[in-house]
């Protein structure tokens, strides 16, 4: 599918590959590729590498931006033909360039992260030649970054296949060698992984494949481009939604032995002071609006997704005020699992049911917002805690639904 | 019946909880500090670990990466006389976290949702 390459120096094999998928990001991409080139340079200088800008075709001028950054490492370039857009499309290149050049290692960064160091390479880098399979990353993160994460697909994924990663969309990844030959050969490439379900579709599948996970600790929070309107928040829900969704039917047959859930290793330490994340704004009556009038208008929907207590306890949460708005755990996570069930029976048509989860979600943000609001950062990873077990505790009540049907 | 292995540089929670838990059906092995930790592991086998954190020569949660790194998969439960330690992201490694109380309730439960705990094997 790769329609472009520029291989200047001709590399045809590598031990470590570092892959940072783009889509006009001539701004920012010489700060990862600069720092990629120093990690591997003063960390792994004695293995041969090869740094990789997988793009999809940008107008920019990234490939130029690229290029241009001066590195002893080698570069080589990949583009996606004309106008295909996707950051799973982009990995897919990736991926499959990675098993051409007999990579070992293969660590993927995004473009437009402004706080990666070469400590990050070397974290990533480092437990894939010490028999680890996955590393995942952890950041430091503020309590609102990332309410998809912490109210979704953390304690959903982490319910379902049982291993406790974090951040399994957090875009910053180590694979080795065995486990970017099992993506290459995996099914299930859906046009929800070709965009951003890629993230979680990579993190599932490894746990799937009953990878050796390890969290790495990255040190810096992750500060990155604010999304743009190229990252619609609403696509990027139905992509990674959809994608564990799509998921739940294929691998059904792990998750339903999995009960409650188990840590990782981690690597990463002794790395001094840490830096705090820089707040991240909420609108909470943006999340109210969308909550209020969505479940209104799409009544008639939940009342055939959900089961009837569901929809009886949803109803009685609709009617709260704003100022003591709370969405109870217990009922979003039934509700999840409904939508997972009505899911796979296409009870509603899939891209609608995910539009119409949005609603939903957007209350149950609006209420980890409010119950996280005077809680420190590690208060909030408890509060977190919390709700996974809920999850887990919950699943029960899944298996009896998955199989009714 | 599942063995745990507690250790702990305190006697009297060595004993109570040898007690406690052997009450509860448990076999149960202590050590007063993690100098022969890895050892032990290896040749008692046991189906979880209840780790105290603040022991005089020993840092429990070095200890737990350790048992991580050669004992991918067995359960470990921190369990310190301080709430203050789970803000070190090293704790993230364990289980479960229990603070150190009288009542061991919190601390059962969190043994018998950890052995029962289960990921399909390969």
């Amino acid at each position: 599918m790769k329609s472009i390459e520029d291989n200047p120096q001709g590399i045809t094999e590598a031990e470590i590959v570092v892959g940072i998928p783009s889509y006009n990001e001539a701004d920012r991409i010489a700060r990862p590729t600069g720092q990629a080139d120093k990690g591997l340079r003063r960390y792994f200088g004695e293995r041969s590498s090869v740094i990789i800008n997988c793009d999809n075709n940008s107008p920019d001028g990234t490939r130029q931006a690229f290029m241009d950054t001066a590195t002893e490492t080698p570069k080589i370039y990949l583009s996606t033909p004309g106008d295909v857009r996707g950051k799973g499309q982009n990995i897919r290149n990736l991926l499959e360039k990675a098993v051409e050049l007999k990579a070992k290692a293969l660590v993927v960064v995004d473009a437009d992260v402004t706080s990666v160091t070469p400590r990050w390479i070397f974290n990533l880098v480092g437990p894939l030649f010490e028999d680890f399979d996955y590393v995942a990353p952890l950041y430091v993160r503020h309590k609102y970054d990332g309410l998809l994460n912490s109210n979704i697909v953390y304690p959903l994924t982490r319910a379902l296949y049982g291993r406790r990663v974090r951040q399994p969309i957090g875009g910053d990844f180590g694979f080795s060698g065995e486990l970017v030959q099992a993506f290459v050969e995996a099914d299930a490439w859906t046009d929800a992984v070709d965009n951003f379900g890629v993230d979680i579709w990579m993190t599932t599948v490894a746990v799937r494949h009953r990878s050796s996970v390890i969290q790495s600790f990255l040190g810096m929070p992750k500060v990155h481009r604010a999304r743009s309107s190229q990252n619609d928040p609403d696509m990027v829900f139905r992509n990674v939604v959809g994608t564990v969704f799509d998921l739940m039917g294929p691998f059904h047959d792990f998750w339903k032995d999995v009960k409650w859930s188990r840590p990782t290793a981690l690597f990463g330490f002794g790395m001094g002071e840490v830096e705090m994340a820089s707040p991240v704004e909420v609108d909470s009556g943006v999340l109210w609006e969308g909550f209020s009038a969505g479940v209104h208008a799409k009544w008639e929907i939940y009342e055939r997704v959900l089961q009837r207590a569901s929809s009886a306890k949803l109803e009685e949460v609709a009617g709260l005020p704003k100022d003591g708005f709370e969405f109870p755990i217990a009922l979003w996570a039934q509700i999840l699992y409904d939508f997972a069930s009505a899911y796979r029976g296409a009870v509603v048509p899939r891209d609608e049911l995910l539009d119409v989860l949005i609603p939903l979600y957007q209350g149950k943000a609006l209420s980890f917002v409010r119950e996280t609001d005077s809680m420190n950062t590690q208060q909030v990873e408890e509060f977190i805690e919390d709700q996974c077990l809920q999850f887990e505790k919950t699943k029960t009540y899944l298996l009896e639904r998955w199989v009714q049907g | 019946m599942a063995k745990v292995l507690i250790v702990d540089d305190e006697e009297g929670i060595r004993m109570l909880y040898s007690m406690e838990l052997e009450d509860e059906g448990y076999d149960v092995v202590t050590l007063p500090d993690g100098k022969d930790l890895l050892k032990t592991i290896k040749r008692e086998k046991p189906d979880c670990i209840v780790l105290d954190i603040k022991m005089r020569e020993f840092n429990g949660l070095d200890l737990l990466q350790s048992i991580r790194k050669e004992f991918y998969d067995l359960p470990v439960i921190l369990n310190s006389a301080y709430s203050s330690y789970k803000v070190d992201l090293k704790a993230v490694a364990a289980d479960y976290y229990v603070v150190k109380s009288s009542d061991l309730t919190e601390l059962k439960e969190k043994l018998r949702i950890a052995l029962e705990a289960t990921i399909p094997k390969k």
